[in-house]
């Protein structure tokens, strides 16, 4: 039932960035480009998430575990730290610069995309060269 | 099996209706240098768009609007050096 239930919150969550348009770079880059044509229509994207999940949330805070029963982990970290700002500008000049964040990249993948499957090939070795380096250094 | 139906969405949208086009204007080279960075970067300050952007500020979490107020900045500033000053 939990597989069930991951591989149809997935699939719904591909289809809200597919008809958003967050899965289109052209788009994402229209929506950064505030010096230029701007785009400004993802920022509704993001509202409308933020107001359909501020409930969903309020309701997750009202419950000890999750409505299959599990364990339910809500992030308590509420430190601001310069990993979290670095990370941030790392992964937002990254994001600046092909139009992918890592949703919309896995999304543009399953398209068959050229484009969508170098950067997301790309991001996966970015991601576990991070994992290679905390192990090294921790 | 969440990635699983991600990756898998567009073909069941596709079933249904017509996929809309996505453009990808960044040359290879520079897709893959995005893609180390958005790894990287997403692992080092923990979460993205959908984890920061959507969920922390659902949340109304301080950290959450550092993040988000961060990875819009470097967007805005890379995409601007990118299209209007090279």
């Amino acid at each position: 039932m939990k597989n069930v239930l991951a591989l149809i919150s997935g699939l719904v969550f591909g289809f809200g960035l597919i008809l958003s348009g967050m899965a289109n770079p052209a788009k994402v880059i229209g929506f950064l480009d505030i010096a230029g044509s701007w785009d400004p229509s993802l920022a509704f994207v993001m509202g409308g998430a933020i107001a359909i999940g501020f409930f969903a949330f309020k309701y997750a805070e009202t419950r000890d575990t999750t409505l299959l029963g599990e364990e339910l982990n809500l992030p308590r970290n509420n430190t601001v730290d310069k990993r979290l700002i670095g990370g941030s500008l790392v992964f937002g000049a990254g994001w600046g610069l092909g139009g992918f964040c890592p949703g919309p990249g896995l999304v543009s993948l399953g398209m068959g995309y050229s484009g969508g499957i170098i950067f997301a090939l790309s991001m996966v070795v970015g991601m576990l060269a991070f994992e290679l380096i905390q192990k090294n250094s921790g | 099996m969440f990635l699983v139906g991600l990756i898998g969405s567009s073909l069941v949208y596709g079933l249904v209706t017509t996929l809309p086009q996505a453009i990808i204007e960044a040359s290879p080279y520079a897709l893959i240098v995005a893609g180390l960075l958005v790894g990287v970067g997403t692992r080092y300050g923990s979460g993205c768009t959908s984890g920061h952007g959507v969920v922390g500020l659902s949340r109304l979490s301080l950290r959450s609007l550092v993040a988000t107020i961060s990875f819009m900045a470097s967007g805005f500033v890379v995409v601007y050096v990118t299209k209007h000053l090279i």
